[in-house]
């Protein structure tokens, strides 16, 4: 371990952090925002739910690896290939997730909720998302904590990209540890630290599955 | 409380055919017409798979009919957009249905909301529901259904039902998820709240009991949603139009029709009575004098103090408090006739002395009396007229 290698690049990692975790909260939105649709149309045209559980099934079969190395005759060394792969890699959590957090809202309040007079639209977002929110809180949970860790190895790609992982592919071209560590630790409490901020929100969001009075 | 009234609700010759299926499971509904005038409550009731919720459901078309209408205000209901029709008809389901995720305030609130009421006009509708329904709302309004007992629930429901001041109430088994005990009270709240709002109710149960206690109007539904009877509650006990009504409403509806009558609906018979400090001896040739020789004691004020036998009357003197010797069940005229029975029946005498709301004799009535209002010769007044 060489401490001084370490702080002679305290700006770099910092740097490098940054640039790691925008990568990850780029992916995980959008792979959110393309989840949320298709999880809606799958729970709304039921026939449509297999194909796309299937289908971002296969998708999170690929290895990384050879997405990235498909998608650069196509994309280049561009932020797409770098985010792609990301974004299809979170499909399975989210929809799985949503879907879920969806189908699990009871039968019983739904009915009421028609019978209220909500529209459909309405009755979405003011019941049946936030009676979704604890499994969606998961998903996002287990898709950020996926994703910070592949956010590395788009470090393949060049330096623009990778975040911490650069430091990983770096160290090990050198045969230098230090710098392997340098990137893979703090990747690592990334992921934890964004882990716990989530369940932290989560709980913050769902007061009424914890405590019983409203503050 | 001013709100709007009831609504006349009218089903059209409405069917609801589900293909294919087996008919006694589906809750199929076959040629409905029935109709249910302004500010009463019509009870459906019937065995499971009878169609009763399905009738229920097409009113507010969570069900649609295959054929025929449903009139609400002589409006055909499938005419009318959907959102809007359902947010002027309360509905309560024996699962409640509350939003787990909003507290009491925002679940009562929800069809003022979506009607677009002002905040300070929706919390003062939410205070003053909650108050009606016996919530108090500093306790409830902050609180999750999850913190509430399912009795607390149920009132919540009801409150919710009731925010936008509905003409006509949906109840599909509203009291079916509580105990017996809560049951009752409930019934019991239900039916004082509907004496200050009459709305036009209509509710679903399977419990024939709770169809007789509850309906101005009750319809008996059979398997496959054929209508078998319609009527107050009386006139299906007294005559079942069909074997299958007798059976569903049970061989004990004698006793049943006891319970919709009160003892202030029979004409009392007359006794002998008297007051402490009369003479005696003029008292005592009455009594003697009388096929029904016994004398009743009534305090100044005419509360009942005993009997005294034409023997136990002294020739002479006074009449004194102390000397009645036995005394009868006492009957409010509001005690149904069918506990009447029951107390008579376990007394050593078997007429009970009718009192008033303040305790003041009224006249006898006997366990004869009260067999005789069951006979077909003698029709009983309408429990809703």
């Amino acid at each position: 371990m060489d401490t001084s290698w370490i702080l002679a690049h305290l700006d770099e990692l910092g740097l490098r952090t940054i640039q790691h975790l925008g990568l990850a909260f780029l992916a995980v939105g959008s792979g959110f925002v393309l989840s949320m649709g298709l999880s809606v149309l799958a729970v709304r045209v039921r026939p449509a739910l297999a194909p796309i559980i299937a289908l971002s099934g296969i998708l999170y079969t690929i290895p990384s690896l050879a997405l990235f190395a498909a998608l650069v005759p196509v994309t280049g060394l561009s932020i797409l290939t770098a985010e792609v792969p990301l974004v299809l890699y979170t499909l399975l959590i989210f929809v799985r997730n949503i879907v879920a957090g969806l189908d699990g809202v009871p039968g019983d309040v739904l009915e009421a909720a028609d019978a209220m007079g909500y529209s459909r639209r309405t009755r979405l977002l003011s019941v049946e998302l936030p009676l979704a929110l604890p499994l969606i809180v998961a998903g996002l949970r287990l898709a950020s904590v996926s994703t910070i860790g592949l956010v590395t190895i788009s470090g393949i790609l060049g330096d623009r990209f990778g975040g911490l992982g650069f430091f990983i592919f770096e160290g090990y071209r050198h045969a230098f540890p230090t710098e392997i560590l340098a990137g893979a630790v703090p990747s690592a409490v990334l992921a934890l630290s964004v882990d716990r901020l989530l369940v932290g929100a989560g709980a913050r969001l769902t007061p009424w599955s914890v405590g019983s009075v409203a503050r | 409380m001013a709100g709007s009234r009831g609504a006349l609700v009218a089903f059209d010759h409405a069917s609801k055919r589900y293909p294919g299926l087996d008919l006694g499971r589906t809750g199929a509904v076959e040629d409905l017409s029935l109709e249910v005038p302004a500010g009463r409550i019509c009870v459906l009731v019937g065995p499971s798979g009878c169609g009763k919720t399905t009738s229920l459901k097409m009113v507010n078309r969570l069900i649609e009919p295959t054929s025929g209408r449903i009139l609400v205000d002589g409006v055909d209901v499938a005419t009318r957009e959907v959102t809007e029709l359902r947010r002027s008809i309360g509905y309560v389901i024996q699962q409640v249905g509350l939003f787990p995720h909003q507290t009491v305030r925002a679940n009562v609130a929800t069809v003022p909301t979506l009607l677009g009421w002002s905040a300070d006009r929706i919390g003062g509708r939410v205070d003053e529901l909650l108050r009606l329904v016996g919530l108090d709302p500093a306790v409830h309004a902050d609180r999750y259904p999850a913190a509430l007992s399912g009795g607390e629930r149920q009132r919540v429901g009801v409150a919710r039902a009731l925010a936008a001041d509905p003409p006509l109430m949906l109840m599909d088994e509203p009291f079916g998820a509580v105990d017996p005990i809560v049951r009752e009270r409930l019934q019991n709240e239900f039916l004082r709240l509907q004496e200050v709002l009459a709305k036009t109710i209509l509710f679903v149960t399977h419990d024939i009991d709770e169809a007789i206690k509850m309906g101005d109007l009750v319809a008996v539904l059979d398997i496959g949603g054929r209508l078998a009877q319609f009527g107050t509650p009386d006139e299906i006990l007294a005559n079942p139009a069909s074997d299958f009504v007798a059976r569903f409403v049970g061989a004990d509806r004698g006793l049943k029709r006891l319970a919709l009558a009160r003892v202030g609906d029979l004409e009392p018979a007359p006794a002998l009575t008297a007051h402490p400090g009369d003479d005696a001896s003029a008292a005592r040739d009455r009594t003697l004098a009388d096929p029904f020789p016994y004398l009743l004691l009534l305090e100044a004020d005419g509360r009942p103090i005993g009997w005294l036998s034409a023997t136990q009357v002294p020739a002479s003197g006074i009449l004194e408090e102390a000397m009645a010797t036995a005394m009868s069940p006492l009957l409010d005229v509001r005690t149904t006739l069918k506990d009447a029975l029951s107390m008579l029946l376990a007394a050593d005498v078997q007429a009970g002395l009718v009192v008033d709301e303040a305790g003041a004799f009224r006249g006898l009535v006997t366990a004869e009396m009260i067999a005789e209002r069951l006979h077909p010769t003698t029709p009983a007044r309408a429990a809703v007229d």
